[in-house]
């Protein structure tokens, strides 16, 4: 097939330019032969996995629930996950003839892209994590991002779909399908203390305008909601954490259960926020049929990807890099970083380059206030990225006392520094928007090895 | 000792792009001061008198979060809200809140919507938004130290046009500002000031943030001379930054 062959030329190409060509190919076959992406699609099973946070995370529990079956499958690279790179995964799994022996596809799609990538691709199962402001300068508004997803899901025929039932936005689109549909969420027993509602991107009923009611909040916008006018509420989750036995720095133990049963697991990735993840993850398996047992081994066993909680082991002490893309997961990085036990040292390293949206004004609804909080268990803030100064300015506003506050905008500079300024043992936490998250593992790479990501 | 109150207009409505950062660097600068600074929030159903308050914000938010809004702001709020601007309250109207303020909007289908009606400007939606970095030039904060710059963010499909009577906040030097036309941004009557500008706009504009808490002490206090003036060199630093990279 030319297109195919073109694509796989422009592969190598990038291979030996350097460069991540994880679009590029993929937008090249695409010239040539537009329906390229249907054609090599429609042999797959095809499971897709959207939303605003968690998609990565997901994608990549999910990956080992595939592998701890047995299953043979294709899957993309996180930032692979535009038209182009979608794509792109399929020139390079198939041959020039455009088959491929294996015949399942894994696929992370941007929430924006789903619309487009449905008129070519026929998906089995939809996984939709959640929705949240989040570069509101490429996406427009929320509800826009909702309903292109909800137009792509109105296109297919066979797709099963695995949403939020604690995020109202998400589980309205239960209703866009008449086929099998399953609900994760977080019960009331499972949480200590009901996260402040700080900022909620959806607190008007869909349907009817009227301000919701929460018996309880989990996070964000995300808990039991209730329209006390149209009767819209929460869908009773198939899959739902009952209990939190053990949140640490590393992982996450949990009760949880599917239907009527309950079942004990470990989730070897920190971050409250990350048991949603695995709660999809949980449930998508569910609609594959697989035994529970697999899908809790390979949360026991799993590997994050890139920039999600990964950890860099430096002589005698960690560097931790956790990817912040908007205000919602900062302020669940923020909760995170308080289950520090030692004192807390963190960089943040804000870009505003198209991928990590061009207007900073979103750090005002980063709730930084609660560094403060921390008083003498926060040891040190640097403000660096393009942005560092921005950064610096929410800093001192949150409350965080100037002496603590150093703006160092030279990567290099700041691992040094950093790592001095660290007791043996502790951790150097590095949070950076996307293009950030790029540019300082490039050098954590060079520094102290690495691997590179679309490799 | 000063104290003053800050009125934040639907602060759960009106809370889209980080707008809510205005009111935490006016209390922020009070405070370091020590001027004791009251927020109180304000939204649908709750009584607005003006009087009880000394500044009053109002943010941008979503077309979906404004239409649910627009009743209780124009029926319930209209004539307290036109009261405060009338009687010298420093009011600041971020982006969705500086349309409220006008006559109306005209949307893209042609059909026009009765705003407040406080200000003599009105609103055309445009095909395009106009997104980017945005610095204007303010004559009422220039002074032997401050060349008047403020810098912020704009993100609006709307195009604000102003009556003849109704002064600009400033002359664009990067950005589009109200219409991409006319080459003003914002607006300013009495003591309200509008802008398209997110950012948010008061943090890295100390000196214009500054220009507003003295206006609402001048206004409740008649002892009131100057503020203390304050280390504003990781604000100042941000600011000269951030222009030197719009305006290269």
């Amino acid at each position: 097939m030319l297109s195919v062959i073109a694509g796989k030329l422009a592969i190598i190409a990038c291979k030996i330019l350097k460069r991540s060509g994880t679009n590029m190919p993929g937008n090249v076959a695409a010239k040539i032969d537009k329906q390229v992406l249907k054609k090599l699609s429609e042999p797959f099973y095809i499971i897709m996995i959207t939303g605003t946070n968690g998609k990565t995370t997901t994608t990549g529990m999910v990956s080992q629930i595939l592998n701890e079956n047995g299953v043979d499958f294709i899957t993309n690279k996180s930032g692979a996950n535009l038209f182009g790179g979608v794509t792109s995964l399929f020139i390079s799994s198939v041959n020039v003839f455009g088959k491929c022996k294996k015949n399942t596809a894994l696929i992370e799609v941007d929430e924006a892209t789903i619309d487009r990538v449905t008129n070519y691709i026929e998906p089995d199962i939809l996984v939709v994590t959640n929705f949240f402001r989040d570069q509101l300068d490429r996406y427009g508004e929320l509800y826009s991002t909702l309903n292109k997803v909800r137009s792509g899901i109105l296109k297919t025929k066979k797709i099963k779909l695995v949403l939020n039932s604690d995020d109202s936005l998400c589980a309205s689109l239960g209703d866009a399908t008449q086929n099998e549909v399953l609900y994760f969420g977080v019960e009331k027993t499972a949480i200590e203390n009901t996260d402040e509602n700080n900022i909620s991107d959806a607190s008007f009923c869909i349907h009817c305008k009227t301000k919701y009611e929460y018996s309880y909040f989990v996070l964000g916008h995300l808990g039991d909601f209730k329209c006390p006018k149209c009767g819209y509420s929460r869908p009773t989750p198939n899959v739902k954490c009952t209990d939190v036995l053990e949140l640490t720095t590393t992982n996450s133990r949990i009760q949880f259960s599917i239907d009527d049963n309950s079942f004990e697991a470990n989730i070897n990735v920190a971050g409250f926020y990350n048991i949603y993840n695995a709660l999809a993850a949980i449930a998508c398996a569910k609609i594959l049929d697989y035994p529970v047992e697999k899908s809790i081994s390979a949360l026991n066993n799993f590997q994050n990807s890139f920039g999600r909680m990964e950890n860099i082991v430096v002589g005698n002490k960690n560097i931790r890099l956790i990817l912040a893309k908007n205000p919602t997961g900062f302020n669940q990085i923020l909760n995170y970083l308080f289950t520090e036990q030692r004192s807390v040292h963190v960089a943040f390293l804000i870009n505003d380059r198209v991928q990590d949206g061009t207007d900073v004004s979103w750090l005002w609804d980063v709730d930084f206030e609660k560094l403060a909080q921390m008083d003498g268990h926060l040891s040190q803030v640097y403000a660096s990225g393009i942005r560092a100064e921005d950064m610096a300015v929410r800093l001192k506003y949150a409350g965080v006392g100037t002496e603590k506050i150093i703006t160092e905008k030279v990567y290099n500079q700041l691992i040094s520094t950093g790592l001095d300024s660290l007791d043996t043992g502790n951790t150097l936490y590095i949070v950076p928007t996307y293009t950030a998250m790029l540019d300082i593992r490039q050098l954590l790479k060079e520094k102290f090895g690495l691997k590179d990501f679309w490799v | 000792m000063y104290e003053l109150n800050i009125c934040h207009l639907y602060p759960d409505l009106l809370n889209l792009y980080g707008d809510r950062g205005n009111v935490i660097a006016l209390k922020k600068r009070c405070e370091w001061r020590d001027i004791a600074v009251n927020v109180i929030n304000i939204s649908c159903g709750d009584v607005f008198d003006h009087t009880k308050y000394d500044m009053i914000f109002i943010g941008g938010g979503q077309d979906y979060e404004q239409e649910i809004l627009e009743a209780d702001l124009l029926e319930d709020k209209a004539d307290e809200l036109k009261k405060a601007i009338e009687n010298n309250k420093a009011v600041l109207a971020i982006c969705g809140g500086y349309q409220l303020l006008g006559k109306y909007y005209k949307t893209g289908d042609g059909k026009t919507i009765e705003y407040l009606g406080a200000l003599d400007l009105w609103t055309i939606a445009g095909n395009d938004r106009l997104i980017g970095n945005l610095v204007f030039e303010c004559d009422f904060l220039k002074s032997d130290s401050f060349d008047g710059r403020v810098v912020g963010f704009e993100n609006h499909s709307g195009k604000t046009y102003l009556g003849e009577g109704l002064k600009p906040m400033g002359k664009v030097i990067s950005g589009y500002g109200n219409n991409a036309q006319d080459g003003f941004e914002g607006a300013v009557y009495k003591n309200t000031f509008c802008s398209y500008s997110h950012g948010s706009l008061l943090p890295k504009n100390p000196v214009l943030a500054d220009y507003l808490i003295s206006l609402a002490l001048k206004e409740k206090y008649s002892d009131f001379t100057s503020l203390l003036t304050l280390d504003d060199n990781i604000e100042l630093l941000c600011h000269d930054t951030v222009i030197k990279k719009i305006i290269k």
